[in-house]
């Protein structure tokens, strides 16, 4: 898939799952680098604890190429019925949720073994 | 976790693909169970090929196992884990290696994928799903090679025009099957049937073309061996009771999460709730087949095998009783509405492959459920000779239509009106009865 696509997809699903919650703001920004790209998503939606966790779980959920690479091609494109945070876990490098002015934000990035994370600044897990 | 699963998987399967390989022997003895394989390999395949009735319970019960053996090891040599999906593709395999699936027909279309996978500079893995699941074009190899092949076409020409269709339809797969995704948009589990009936379509336009007329194969067996009575009760015991073993006291909570779900594709119950509720569920989803079996009095054969084997495996992978039932209870209104005998082969493969629609009633609800059944059994009854039987999964190409229109009805109220579909439909259901009644 082209990389274009990806992120028109990736940013679909995203809106579907944002929308479904009729937020009354949503910003959607794209920083893309040569070897890889970060999507921030902003919403004004009270998100409960609970719902915070099951989103970054599935976002960060195992990686799994057999689906991903078949049933991936639904990613934002077949929107009818509940938006699948599941199926960008399995695309993205690494996703970060976090509750922010009354919303939540998501940092989505994607990239391959060469892409510079630091550009980005992914926080490091704690030991 | 992963890793426990993957063993706890390859495990299980192992174990069934063995009970099958013993089972064999001790019906069948080993060199007529081996004699029966080799001829089997010889057989056109296509529906409704029952290996039972062509070659015995011991010389089928073989061709299963090493069928679905062979696609352990792709999944193993691709590195993928276990998981829904593949459990969910190693059972279904199994299943059509009792009537259609053979070691030399699915060999030609692993290749081809594997090709396709490599002129897009994709990983096998990637498309490993799609390799497994569209063995269901075998019968395209064994058709050419084993049907044309000495009688329409020399034998060597044959072989070679046999394994090349495999080929080529095994490399075209991957780009058609994403595409049906779209048309149904996850609502047929069996993607790869839609995608093999619309490629039967086109290669059986071919030899219409050519003057060939697609007889239907009546290879259906109806004695009642005790061995193919209770083989799949008990390993849906087993599957349950391991289920069970591995949840504890979770079990109920895990398995009615599953009932919660959907079942869209991709719905992996071993990652949505846990190992042990998807097994459990997988089990319970077999004992509902074999009771449907029984309860229509129908006979166990190797398609009916066949279709309780893909219904157990798809129980971790989108398949619940609660999403099942109403698709399941649409096939019978509808069978009886047509005067179709509930034990004749069409039918009873339909009351057990139709939970390839079970999305929609999980989604949209018992009535859309009941709806898309009805559909199906209509389709169905159509569908096989539209491809010449070459394509395995005709179910799946009946629901993957039946779930595109209905899903384009749905996409339409939902983007235009208001109005619930599902809830439509109850009340226009309440207003016939009522009608009725006055």
């Amino acid at each position: 898939m082209e990389k274009k696509d990806l992120i028109l997809h990736l940013i679909g699903e995203m809106s579907n799952f944002i929308l479904n919650k009729n937020p009354k703001r949503m910003v959607i920004s794209l920083h893309q680098e040569e070897d890889g790209f970060h999507l921030a998503i902003i919403d004004n939606n009270k998100h409960t604890d609970e719902e915070v966790a099951a989103i970054e779980r599935a976002l960060n959920s195992e990686k799994r190429p057999e689906l991903a690479g078949y049933y991936g091609a639904m990613t934002g494109h077949d929107l009818l019925g509940n938006a699948r945070l599941d199926l960008l876990g399995w695309q993205i490098k690494h996703a970060d949720v976090k509750k922010s002015d009354g919303g939540i934000k998501i940092d989505l990035w994607l990239g391959s073994d060469q892409f510079e994370a630091h550009k980005f600044n992914i926080p490091k897990k704690e030991e | 976790m992963i890793n426990s699963q993957h063993k706890i998987l390859l495990r299980l399967l192992l174990l069934i693909c063995t009970i099958f390989i013993v089972s064999a022997f001790i019906v069948d003895g080993f060199f007529p169970t081996f004699n029966g394989f080799i001829k089997i390999q010889l057989s056109p395949a296509r529906l409704l090929s029952d290996f039972i009735a062509i070659q015995g319970i011991g010389s089928a019960f073989f061709n299963a196992a090493i069928v679905a053996l062979i696609g352990i090891g792709v999944i193993l040599i691709s590195g993928v884990k276990f998981s829904g999906v593949t459990f969910a593709a190693v059972l279904t395999i199994l299943g059509f290696g009792l009537f259609g699936k053979t070691p030399v027909n699915i060999l030609p279309i692993f290749f081809g994928v594997f090709l396709a996978a490599k002129i897009a500079k994709r990983e096998f893995k990637e498309y490993l799903v799609i390799a497994l699941f569209g063995t269901a074009l075998g019968p395209l190899v064994s058709f050419i090679a084993f049907e044309l092949g000495g009688t329409q076409l020399p034998m060597l020409p044959a072989l070679f025009l046999g394994a090349g269709a495999g080929v080529i339809s095994g490399f075209i797969l991957p780009g058609v099957a994403m595409s049906m995704l779209h048309l149904h948009q996850g609502y047929n589990l069996y993607n790869i049937g839609l995608t093999c009936g619309f490629i039967g379509l086109f290669a059986a336009s071919f030899f219409k073309t050519g003057a060939y007329t697609f007889t239907s194969l009546p290879f259906w067996y109806n004695e009642a061996h005790p061995l193919l009575v209770y083989i799949l009760p008990s390993i849906s015991i087993l599957l349950m009771l391991i289920g069970i073993f591995l949840d504890k006291n979770k079990i109920l909570k895990n398995w009615i999460a599953i009932q919660k779900q959907p079942g869209r594709l991709p719905s992996d119950f071993f990652d949505l709730a846990s190992l042990g509720s998807g097994l459990f569920n997988a089990g319970l989803i077999g004992i509902i087949g074999c009771l449907m079996v029984f309860f229509t009095g129908s006979n166990f054969n190797g398609p009916v095998l066949g279709g309780i084997l893909t219904i157990i495996g798809f129980g971790a992978f989108g398949t619940h009783p609660r999403n099942s039932l109403p698709v399941m209870a649409g096939v019978i209104i509808c069978a009886i509405l047509f005067h179709l005998p509930l034990n004749s082969p069409g039918v009873i493969l339909a009351i057990l492959f139709c939970t390839t629609l079970g999305p929609l009633a999980g989604q949209f609800g018992i009535m859309m459920g009941l709806l898309a059944g009805f559909i199906h059994m209509v389709m169905v009854s159509q569908t096989g000779s539209w491809h010449g039987a070459i394509n395995l999964y005709n179910n799946g190409f009946a629901g993957g239509l039946t779930a595109a229109l209905l899903v384009a009805i749905i996409q339409w109220f939902k983007n235009n009106t208001t109005i619930n579909p599902n809830a439509m439909l109850k009340k226009s259901v309440n207003m016939f009865f009522s009608k009725k009644d006055k």
